[in-house]
């Protein structure tokens, strides 16, 4: 292809031009995506909040201005960069409960909300959510939008035909260790043959060692995923494989087709999986019911809003986020968004207390209300997350692969041992 | 950008041949040309900035520990001393290995006879054309999420069928080689038409003449194709296998989406019994979903490595055949 001088030259510039248009349009998106004067910004992820809070927070914040943004795709991945490159940064984002703690190590990037008077308003959260957001050095990093008190998610009809209780407070009485609840699953399967009431051991174990106070590494920064508390856990989620009660599943899809035909017929989880087993199995409506899980309630899931230390107006944001966050608001979020309100005065009113025609008209504040407020004040170590996947790899070992679970035990400790030793945890 | 800058500067060596010359020359030269530097400049600096920082950056970021936020703290091999190491990687590195042999082995070798049989189409060929390469164009994150159902153990239709011809069933996303016939599946699915749109190509510039000389000679279809039309394809071959090569071996959108870890525990590690951890997924795991940007980085260096080890061995087996 021949090309004149001319011509190149004119590419040349047209290239130009278009560097410097995209450069202009990067400089626009920054300005208007927070730390300036005049707004105020806030991130959330889809369904991360109440829709209908909000847009009433947009037309009530009008001084400086609140602009919301919901930013798709990984959004603790977005937030960390943005955080890192240190222009853009929201005055007001969320931060999700399973990576809270990883920020721990840079509690310094955040706002300490108690200097704004946040340990006035301590006393309307749950103690140990509002412990989470609490880093070791004393910053009350952010305010807890919602939780996720764990319960036992069962199928009224198939453990009628098994024979099993039905009522909530009687099974829930009947299966308050997890070795009564094996037992309820070898009735299940012994009179409804491939019917299995655990889905998969990583799902035992997640919830046995949720319900602990600490998890794999301690306060200071010592492994202790050796230790009985994790074996136990390890033991209990074990012991279902040889009882022959464990579905194996992993598979969403097989998931779904299981709660809707009844072969799984319950589903250890938290509030918020009450959605997805309306999403999974709509053709079971109704027929679903809530009772307290056994070994004791857990968490799972949850998040918070922060006020990175780069607002230059934390005051109208620490506004902005009590009234958010109060609990009115946290009870509007569970009406639409499913969000489980950190807020106990929320739990009386009316959009917690209606029967839900999912759990056949059950009234499942009854059941969530109480193991929120039992669940124990735990440490989450910023190395937790990194060092439990060896466990729960190792237990997919021993559940598709059928590797020894002595020996499945002895890797997955030394393999969270040499990833705490790489992230510098003293073991 | 890369096909910009090919034309653009294709045509200043040709015009003007550089005559080697001393350093105040070299200034002048410069001079000279400078709209045309000028016009080359935007592929190279974006290039700088996108390219090559990001690079040399992950090769300092891999001698540190580095959450992603706050100070990065040296610690010299500690990263690397770790993965020689790790089973993991390892775990990782075979698995990458089997889907890419699962993978390629049947896409190549069933692209060719594609691109065989729509060489002898005669009517609506660009329909098959266009038919075979429409996979190569769609969403791999959507395809994923469909084989995913069709693979699905109770209700996926490939069981459905097995069942159907009373063979037996396999919980094929629930267990370690089940989840990586699965993966290889969707990568065979998703590239054998590009390649053999490819391998079209390179038979399309096989001279027709010889054809008609083994026909003369008495050669079969069968015998014509091992005997003309692979040997004279073989440096078409050697690119498809290069480039599916350097692609199989980063897998990662497939498996990611396939093993569906956007669990709060353990997110990414590959489904059941990792069977689906490629190499690509494990550094995303490390990186991304539990922030340890510094051993993502070690790790995406020994990636690295064994790309360009693999490229290379495989360039010799087929160069090799060639002479």
């Amino acid at each position: 292809m021949e090309l004149s001088r001319r011509r190149l030259v004119q590419l040349g510039l047209l290239g130009m031009a278009g560097a410097s248009v995209g450069g202009l349009t990067a400089a626009c998106g920054d300005s208007a995506s927070g730390g300036s004067d005049s707004s105020l910004s806030l991130w959330i992820w889809g369904g991360g909040l109440s829709k209908a809070v909000l847009d009433d927070a947009v037309k009530k914040f009008t001084k400086p201005a609140l602009k919301t943004q919901e930013i798709g795709g990984d959004f603790k991945a977005k937030l960390l960069t943005t955080m890192t490159g240190g222009r853009g940064v929201p005055d007001i984002t969320g931060v999700k409960g399973e990576d809270i703690a990883s920020f721990y190590p840079q509690a310094k990037q955040f706002t300490d909300l108690n200097s704004l008077g946040a340990d006035k308003l301590k006393s309307q959260y749950l103690d140990w959510k509002w412990a989470q957001a609490t880093a070791p050095d004393g910053t009350q990093m952010g305010i807890p939008i919602d939780i996720g008190p764990t319960a036992l998610f069962y199928r009224e009809d198939v453990f009628a035909q098994a024979g099993l209780p039905t009522d909530p407070a009687e099974l829930a009485a009947a299966a308050s260790t997890y070795d009564d609840y094996y037992q309820l699953g070898v009735q299940l399967k012994a009179k409804l043959p491939d019917h299995y009431l655990v889905k998969d051991l990583g799902t035992i174990f997640g919830m046995v060692t949720g319900a602990g106070t600490e998890f794999y590494v301690d306060k200071d920064d010592k492994f202790i995923g050796d230790q009985d508390h994790i074996r136990a856990a390890w033991d209990t989620a074990i012991k279902a494989l040889t009882l022959g009660i464990d579905a194996k599943i992993t598979d969403g899809n097989d998931t779904n087709a299981g709660m809707t035909n009844g072969t799984l017929p319950a589903q250890l989880g938290a509030a918020w999986a009450g959605l997805d087993i309306a999403n999974g199995a709509p053709d079971s409506a109704g027929k679903w019911k809530v009772a307290a899980n056994p070994g004791g309630p857990a968490n799972i899931g949850g998040s918070f809003l922060t006020i990175p230390k780069s607002s230059k107006n934390a005051e109208q944001a620490f506004e902005v986020i009590t009234w958010i966050l109060s609990p009115e608001n946290e009870a509007r979020g569970f009406g639409d968004a499913a969000l489980f309100p950190a807020t106990p005065a929320s739990y009386t009113m009316a959009e917690l207390t209606k029967p839900d025609p999912f759990f056949g008209g059950q009234k499942t504040i009854e059941v969530f209300g109480p193991q929120a407020e039992k669940i124990p004040v735990a440490f989450t170590s910023p190395y937790d997350g990194a060092v439990s996947a060896a466990y729960y790899e190792e237990l997919g070992n021993v559940e598709t692969k059928g590797k020894d679970p002595e020996d499945a035990w002895n890797d997955a400790v030394s393999k969270a041992k040499s990833v705490a030793e790489r992230l510098g945890v003293s073991v | 950008m890369s096909e910009r800058n090919l034309v653009l500067a294709d045509p200043v060596p040709d015009q003007h041949p550089a005559s080697g010359a001393g350093r105040p020359r070299r200034r002048t030269v410069f001079w000279r040309y400078w709209p045309q530097y000028l016009a080359i400049s935007p592929f190279y600096l974006l290039f700088a900035v996108f390219g090559l920082f990001p690079v040399l950056f992950s090769l300092y970021l891999s001698l540190h520990r580095w959450s992603g936020l706050g100070d990065r703290e040296f610690v010299g091999l500690h990263q690397y001393r770790f993965l020689i190491k790790d089973h993991t990687f390892y775990l990782s590195l075979w698995n990458t290995v089997v889907i890419w042999l699962m993978s390629t082995v049947p896409m190549l070798s069933m692209a060719l006879v594609i691109a065989a049989l729509l060489h002898s189409v005669t009517r609506a060929k660009s329909f098959y054309r266009m038919a075979y390469f429409i996979p190569n164009v769609t969403s791999v994150v959507a395809m994923a999420i469909l084989f995913k159902m069709l693979f699905s153990s109770h209700f996926g239709l490939i069981n459905a069928i097995l069942q159907a011809v009373h063979l037996p069933t396999y919980p094929w996303t629930n267990t370690p080689w089940g989840i990586k016939i699965t993966i290889a599946s969707l990568m065979t699915w998703q590239w054998v038409g590009y390649n053999a749109i490819i391998y079209l190509a390179g038979l399309q510039t096989i001279p027709g003449h010889l054809y008609e000389a083994a026909k003369v000679d008495g050669a079969g279809p069968i015998r014509t194709f091992f005997s003309i039309t692979v040997p004279l394809l073989r440096p078409v071959i050697l690119f498809t296998v290069v480039i599916s090569t350097i692609t199989g071996l980063q897998s990662f959108t497939e498996a990611q989406v396939l093993t569906g870890s956007n669990a709060a525990t353990a997110p990414n590690s590959g489904g059941p019994g990792q069977g689906g951890l490629t190499m690509v997924l494990y550094f995303f795991q490390q990186a991304f979903s539990y922030n340890d940007y510094g051993y993502g980085a070690a790790m995406a260096w020994a990636i690295f490595l064994i790309v360009g080890v693999f490229t290379l061995i495989n360039w010799r087996l087929v160069a090799r055949a060639e002479d």
